[in-house]
C-alpha cells in the first residue's frame, strides 16, 4: 500500500486546473497499490470550500491550511508546510506540477527533505520499490526514463498530460496549522497582476491557432483570432515567415528560433509546414491543418487535415466551434 | 556588490541527438556546446548590477568536466572577474547532488546575490537554484523577468500563466533568471583578450548523494500519419465530430 | 517588347556596385585593439598562414630573436571555426605535410585515403561508366570534411598562441593613403531598422601592421581592395555554385564518384560528386558554373533531381540527409588571378585570390600553401621592420614560383573552353588541352564575368520535393544549422529595375531560399535564410558582412 501526496495549486482563492490533474495522477498511483491520496490545499481563509472538488477527483483526504499570509503564493511558508506534511505522512510519492508555481515550490520542498526530484514529467509509474518517470530532455528531442530511489519520491508533472478525471472519494477535510508564522516569510508576493495582457500565453494555452503566409495579408489574421476566440481557451501563434513580414510580433513565432509548444490542440491555418515550424509544434497532442496545397508538409504531421481555401474554411469552422462550445 | 553566477555548458539543441551505447547518455560526437542562454542572461544581469553599483565582483562557477572551463572563459570575456571550476567527470542528473556541491563552494563566499539561469535545456529540470537557496537558507525568487535592487532589498517580476507576480525580497538572496530580463552582451574582442589573464580556479566538486538517476534514454515516437478529412468548408462538420469524439479536445 | 524576340535578363544591369563602406579612409579608433598581423577569415588559408607565422616567430624567439611579442589574430565571422567552411572534399595532402613536417598522414583530420574512383557520364535516363580523365585522378589524395579540417587547424593555431576570434566579421578595411592600417568589425545587436537594439555591441577597430585577406570565395574586402588599388586580372574572375548534402546511408559507398552531363544543361559547365566520409556517411553534391544561360536554372533543384537517379539513388534512398550547405567556387583559374596579390600592408590569399584549379577540382592545398607563403613573407618583413609593398611582394614571388601558379597555368584555358562551347565542344577542347599540357590552343580564351552573361527567360521546371530523398530550399536551409537572428537589418544590397523575371532569376540562383517572387510580382528577400555562399554577390544583390555568428553552422561540410 502506498499513500500519495498531491499538492493542490490555487491562485486568488480558485483551484488551478493542474490541481485536479495532480489529484487524478495521484489517484492512479494510489489505486495501483491500494493506497490513499492526500492533497494539500493552502490559501486565504475560505479556501477549504474548494476541497470538495479535490475529493470529487480522487482525494481521500484534503489537508487544508488557511491563513491571511497565504492570500498570495507564499513560497517559503508553503514549502515548509508541504515538506512537513510529506515527512509526517510517510508518503511513497509527492506530486507537484511543472507550472510557474510548482516549478518554484517542488525543488524547495525536495531540498528541505534533502532529496532530489524530477520535474516536467509526462508519465509516472510505481513498480515494486522503484518509481519511474518519463521526462523529456533536450527540448523534447529525447525522452529520459528516470528512476527515483528512496522515499518519498518527489515528482512534478507537466501540465496538460493528465486530464482531470472525476472519481469521487471522501475528500475528508483535515485542517492543518502552518509551520511557524507565514507572515514572517522573507520572500513576499506584493502584487498579482492579472489580465494585463488579456492574452493566453502560448506555452500554457490548451489550444493554439497559428497562421502562416497562406493568409496572404496581416489583416486576414482576424480569421485566426476569430477561431481562437471561438475556442475561448486558445492563444494565437504564427510562423517565422509571418513574423518576418511584420504581420505578427516575433513573440508569437513558433518554431526553431521561436517558441516550442505542445498544446492539446494545434490548428495550423495556411501553414505549409517548414521543418523549423514543425520542430516547434510537433509534440502537440492533436494537430489540425487547413491548407489549399494537399502536398504541403504540414499534412504529414497533422492528425486531421482539410484541403481548401482558408478564406472559405475558416469562417465555417469558427461558426461550428462556437456552436459546439455553446454552454461552456 | 559581490555576485556569484552559476553557469552550465549545454549542447547546441539544433541537432538530432543520438543515444550512446550505454543507453543512458547521449553521444557527444560532433555536438557543439555553449553557455546556456538562461545562464548568459544571469551573467548579463550580474554585470549590469555591478556596473550600476560602480564596484563589486562577479564570480562565475560551473560544474562539470574540464571542457566547462571554455564556458567559464566565455563568461570571463563577457566581463566576469573570476571563475571557479568544480570538477566532475559527468554532471549528475540529480539536482540535489549538483546543488550540494555548489552550496558547499558558495557557503562562505559572502555573496550578496547568487544567480542561476532558470533552466538548462538539456536536463530540463530547473531545480538547482532553489535547492542551493534552501541549503544555504537564503531567500529565493525563481524565474524572474524583471529585477530592481537597491538598499539591500530587491523587487522582481515572475511570469505566471496569464498573470505576473511582483515579489520583494531581502539580500543576500538566490535568483533564477528567465527570458526577458535582458539581452546578453557578446564578448568583445578586448574582453576575450582580457579573459585570458583572469583567474580560473579548478577544484573537485563535493557532489551530494544522487537518488534520481536516468535509467534509459529513448527517442520520442514518430507521429502516426494523419488523414485528410475532406476538402473545403464541407469537411468542417466531420472535423468537429472527430475533434469531439475521437481526439476529445472540443 | 517586340514579338518573337526572346526575353532575356543580363544580371549586371540590375546589380549595384560594391558598397563604398568596405574601404574606410579614416583614423582607427583611439581604443583600437593593437595587433601585428590580422588574418581576415578563419578558413584553411588564414589558419595555415597564422600557424606558419606563429611557428616562424616561435623559432626565431628560441634563436634569440625579438619578435616574441608579435600578436597574430584570426577573425572569423562564424560562431565557431569550420561552420562556414564547405568543400567536396578530396584533398591533396601536400600543404598539410609541409605545414606539419613532424606529423604523418594519419595524424591529419582526413577521413581516409581515396581507394576507388568511378566516373560516369549521365543522361536523364542512365549513367554510363567512363574512364577516369587524367585530371580527375585522385590516387594519393584523401577524403575529408573541410569543416573538420578547419576546426583541427584552429586547435593547432590556438595551441601555438594565435588569437582566434570567432563571431567577428570584418566590415571594412581601414586605409591611410595606400597603406592598409587595420580593420573594423561589424556591429551586433542592431534592430531591423538599423538602430542599436538591446545587446548592441559597437564595431571594434583592430590595428595591424599586415592585414591578410583570407575571406574565402568572393571575398567582399578582397574585391573592394582590388578595386581601390586598381588590381586587375587578364579575365574577370568567374564562379561556380556548389550545393552539397551529407547523408547517412543504409548502403555503404566504397568509392569516390564523379559524374558529367545531366542534370547540368548541355550549354552549362558542371559536374557532380559523391564521396564516402565513412562507408555510410556520404557527401553528395553538384557544381554548376554561374555563367549558365537560363533564368530558371536552379542548382539546388538540380541536385535534388540528381539524387532520384542511379547511381545516387542506389545509395541514398532509405537513408537520411543530415546536413545541407552551399558555396561558390572561383573558377577563373590562371587568367582570373589578380595581377598582384599584395599591397602596402596587405595580402590576398586562398579562394579570395582565386587559387583554385578547376580541372582537378582542388583548392584547399593551394589555399593553405598561399597562406604559408604569405606568412613567410610577413615574417621577413617583420624581421626587417618594413611592411611596405616591396617586402609584401615577396609573397607574390613565392606564389608565382610555386606549384600553385604552374598548376593553374597548365590548365589555364580548360574551364574557359566551356563558356562559349558547352559540354561537347568544350569537352573536346579540354581534352586537347590536357594532352598538350595547356599548349593548345595557345594564347587565352577571353571571357566575360558571370553577371554579364545574358540569360534566356525560361519557364519554371516542375519540382515537388518528397521530404525524404528530395528537399525544398527551406527544409534544406534548416539542415544547414542556420539560426540567424531574424531581426537584423538586411545585409543584401538590392539593385534597380527588379522585374519579375529578374526576381525569378534570383529566386532560382539562391540555393537557400533567400529570394522569392511575391504574388504582386515583387522581390521578397528572406535575408535570415542567407548561408553566405556568395552566389548572390556574383550575379545578384550584393552581399555585405553582417552581425557575427549569423549564417550556417556546418559540422561535416
Amino acid at each position: 500500500m502506498a499513500n500519495i501526496f498531491a499538492f493542490a495549486e490555487s491562485r486568488s482563492g480558485e483551484l488551478r486546473k493542474v490541481a485536479l490533474e495532480n489529484v487524478t495522477a495521484a489517484r492512479n498511483l494510489a489505486d495501483a497499490t491500494g493506497g490513499q491520496v492526500h492533497a494539500l490545499l493552502v490559501g486565504a481563509p475560505g479556501i477549504a470550500a474548494k476541497a470538495a472538488q479535490l475529493g470529487a477527483h480522487g482525494a481521500d483526504v484534503v489537508m487544508v491550511c488557511e491563513h491571511d499570509a497565504f492570500t498570495q503564493y507564499n513560497p517559503e511558508a508553503t514549502a515548509a508546510l508541504a515538506a512537513d506534511r510529506i515527512k509526517a505522512g510517510g508518503f511513497r510519492a509527492a506530486l507537484f506540477n511543472t507550472s510557474a508555481q510548482g516549478r518554484d515550490l517542488a525543488p524547495r520542498v525536495a531540498a528541505k527533505l534533502r532529496i532530489g526530484l524530477v520535474t516536467d514529467v509526462t508519465s509516472v509509474e510505481l513498480t515494486g520499490d522503484a518509481l519511474t518517470a518519463k521526462h523529456p530532455i533536450n527540448i523534447g528531442k529525447v525522452i529520459a526514463t528516470v528512476t527515483i530511489a528512496g522515499t518519498p519520491a518527489i515528482v512534478s508533472l507537466r501540465p496538460n498530460t493528465y486530464a482531470p478525471v472525476p472519481n469521487a472519494k471522501a475528500g475528508t477535510i483535515e485542517m492543518v496549522a502552518p509551520i511557524g508564522d507565514p507572515s514572517a516569510s522573507r520572500v513576499v508576493v506584493k502584487e498579482l497582476v492579472t489580465g494585463s495582457t488579456g492574452k493566453l500565453d502560448l506555452a500554457e494555452a490548451p489550444v493554439i491557432v497559428a497562421g502562416g503566409r497562406g493568409l496572404k495579408a496581416a489583416e486576414n489574421f482576424k480569421l485566426v483570432e476569430d477561431l481562437a476566440d471561438a475556442f475561448g481557451n486558445a492563444a494565437v501563434g504564427a510562423t517565422r515567415a509571418v513574423t518576418d513580414d511584420g504581420w505578427r510580433p516575433h513573440a508569437d513565432q513558433i518554431g526553431q528560433t521561436g517558441r516550442l509548444v505542445s498544446p492539446d490542440l494545434y490548428v495550423a491555418v495556411g501553414i505549409s509546414g517548414a521543418v523549423q515550424h514543425l520542430a516547434g509544434m510537433r509534440t502537440s497532442k492533436t494537430i489540425v491543418a487547413i491548407n489549399k496545397d494537399k502536398e504541403a508538409p504540414i499534412f504529414k504531421v497533422a492528425d486531421y487535415g482539410i484541403v481548401g481555401d482558408v478564406f472559405e474554411v475558416m469562417p465555417a469552422l469558427t461558426a461550428a466551434v462556437r456552436e459546439a462550445r455553446k454552454g461552456h | 556588490m559581490k555576485i556569484a553566477v552559476c553557469i552550465k555548458r549545454v549542447p547546441d539543441m539544433d541537432v538530432r541527438f543520438r543515444i550512446a551505447a550505454d543507453g543512458t547518455s547521449l553521444d557527444e560526437t560532433g555536438i557543439k556546446f555553449d553557455l546556456n542562454d538562461f545562464d548568459a542572461w544571469a551573467v548579463e544581469a550580474a554585470l549590469q548590477l555591478k556596473e550600476k553599483a560602480g564596484s563589486g565582483e562577479v564570480v562565475v562557477l560551473s560544474l562539470g568536466p574540464t571542457a566547462v572551463q571554455e564556458t567559464l572563459r566565455k563568461a570571463l570575456s563577457m566581463g566576469a572577474d573570476k571563475a571557479i571550476h568544480l570538477q566532475a567527470d559527468k554532471i549528475p542528473f540529480d539536482g540535489f547532488a549538483i546543488a550540494s556541491a555548489i552550496a558547499a563552494e558558495l557557503k562562505d563566499g559572502a555573496y550578496d546575490l547568487i544567480l542561476f539561469g532558470k533552466l538548462s535545456p538539456d536536463s530540463s529540470n530547473g531545480v538547482t537554484g532553489a535547492i542551493v537557496a534552501e541549503l544555504l537558507d537564503l531567500p529565493c525568487v525563481t524565474a524572474i523577468s524583471k529585477l530592481d535592487v537597491a538598499d539591500g532589498r530587491g523587487t522582481a517580476k515572475r511570469e505566471l500563466e496569464g498573470a505576473q507576480e511582483i515579489v520583494e525580497f531581502p539580500l543576500p538572496a538566490v535568483l533564477t533568471i528567465d527570458e526577458g530580463l535582458n539581452t546578453a552582451r557578446y564578448p568583445s574582442l578586448k574582453g576575450i583578450m582580457a579573459a585570458k589573464k583572469k583567474p580560473l580556479e579548478s577544484k573537485p566538486a563535493a557532489l551530494g548523494d544522487a537518488s534520481v538517476n536516468v535509467s534509459q534514454l529513448e527517442m520520442p515516437p514518430e507521429r502516426a500519419a494523419g488523414r485528410i478529412v475532406g476538402e473545403g468548408a464541407g469537411a468542417v462538420p466531420e472535423l468537429i465530430r472527430l475533434l469531439q469524439t475521437e481526439a476529445k479536445v472540443l | 517588347m517586340a514579338s518573337g524576340q526572346a526575353l532575356r535578363v543580363v544580371p549586371s544591369e540590375h546589380q549595384p556596385p560594391l558598397p563604398a563602406e568596405l574601404i574606410l579612409r579614416e583614423p582607427l579608433d583611439a581604443e583600437a585593439v593593437p595587433m601585428d598581423v590580422v588574418f581576415v577569415g578563419g578558413g584553411p588559408a588564414g589558419l595555415a598562414g597564422a600557424i606558419e607565422l606563429s611557428r616562424l616567430i616561435n623559432k626565431d624567439t628560441e634563436d634569440g630573436g625579438t619578435l616574441g611579442e608579435t600578436q597574430i589574430a584570426v577573425l572569423e565571422k562564424s560562431s565557431a571555426l569550420g561552420e562556414h567552411s564547405l568543400s567536396g572534399a578530396v584533398v591533396n595532402p601536400r600543404a598539410f605535410r609541409e605545414l606539419f613536417p613532424d606529423l604523418t598522414d594519419s595524424d591529419f583530420p582526413f577521413r581516409g585515403p581515396v581507394t576507388n574512383e568511378r566516373v560516369y557520364f549521365m543522361t536523364e535516363g542512365r549513367a554510363i561508366r567512363i574512364p577516369t580523365p587524367p585530371t580527375m585522378q585522385n590516387h594519393g589524395h584523401f577524403i575529408g570534411s573541410l569543416s573538420e579540417m578547419v576546426r583541427w587547424l584552429g586547435e593547432k593555431a590556438e595551441g601555438m598562441g594565435v588569437n582566434v576570434f570567432t563571431g567577428f566579421p570584418v566590415a571594412s578595411l581601414v586605409m591611410d593613403g595606400e597603406q592598409v592600417i587595420g580593420v573594423r568589425t561589424t556591429p551586433s545587436g542592431l534592430g531591423r531598422d538599423g538602430k542599436p537594439g538591446s545587446g548592441f555591441t559597437p564595431p571594434t577597430d583592430i590595428s595591424a601592421r599586415v592585414t591578410v585577406l583570407s575571406e574565402g570565395t568572393r571575398g567582399a574586402l578582397a574585391q573592394a581592395y582590388m578595386n581601390e588599388a586598381d588590381i586587375t586580372s587578364e579575365n574577370p574572375q568567374i564562379f561556380a555554385l556548389g550545393v552539397k548534402e551529407i547523408w547517412e546511408t543504409k548502403k555503404p559507398l566504397d568509392a569516390i564518384v564523379h559524374t558529367l552531363g545531366w542534370p547540368v544543361p548541355n550549354d552549362g559547365f558542371g559536374g557532380t560528386f559523391m564521396y564516402p566520409l565513412t562507408p555510410n556517411l556520404v557527401a553528395v553534391g553538384i557544381v554548376v558554373g554561374m555563367d549558365y544561360r537560363q533564368t530558371t536554372l536552379d542548382v539546388h533543384e538540380l541536385l535534388q533531381k540528381l539524387k532520384t537517379k542511379s547511381p545516387f539513388r542506389d545509395y541514398l534512398e532509405g537513408g537520411e540527409m543530415i546536413e545541407w550547405g552551399a558555396k561558390t567556387i572561383p573558377e577563373g583559374g590562371y587568367f582570373g588571378l589578380p595581377k598582384r596579390r599584395h599591397g602596402e600592408g596587405v595580402m590576398i590569399v586562398g579562394d579570395s585570390a582565386g587559387f583554385v584549379e578547376v580541372a582537378s577540382l582542388k583548392g584547399i592545398h593551394y589555399a593553405m600553401q598561399s597562406g604559408m607563403f604569405a606568412a613567410r613573407a610577413i615574417f621577413d618583413a617583420l624581421k626587417k621592420d618594413d611592411v611596405c609593398a616591396n617586402t609584401m611582394a615577396r609573397y607574390d614571388a613565392l606564389v608565382n614560383a610555386s606549384y600553385i601558379v604552374s598548376d593553374l597555368k597548365e590548365r589555364r584555358n580548360m574551364r574557359l573552353a566551356f563558356q562559349n562551347a558547352g559540354l561537347y565542344r568544350g569537352g573536346i577542347k579540354a581534352t586537347l588541352m590536357t594532352l598538350t599540357k595547356g599548349a593548345f590552343p595557345g594564347g587565352k580564351i577571353d571571357s566575360e564575368s558571370d553577371a554579364e552573361v545574358s540569360r534566356l527567360v525560361t519557364p519554371d521546371q516542375p519540382f515537388t520535393p518528397d521530404g525524404k530523398l528530395t528537399f525544398s530550399k527551406l527544409d534544406a536551409n534548416f539542415k544547414s544549422g542556420n539560426a540567424t537572428r531574424d531581426t537584423i537589418p538586411s545585409h543584401l544590397v538590392i539593385g534597380k529595375d527588379i522585374t519579375p523575371e529578374v526576381a525569378k532569376l534570383y529566386a532560382h540562383m539562391c540555393p537557400a531560399g533567400v529570394y522569392e517572387l511575391g504574388d504582386n510580382g515583387r522581390l521578397i528577400v528572406n535575408q535570415a535564410n542567407c548561408i553566405d555562399c556568395k552566389a548572390t554577390d556574383v550575379i545578384g544583390p550584393r552581399w555585405t558582412p553582417r552581425e557575427g555568428e549569423s549564417g550556417p553552422k556546418y559540422r561535416l561540410m
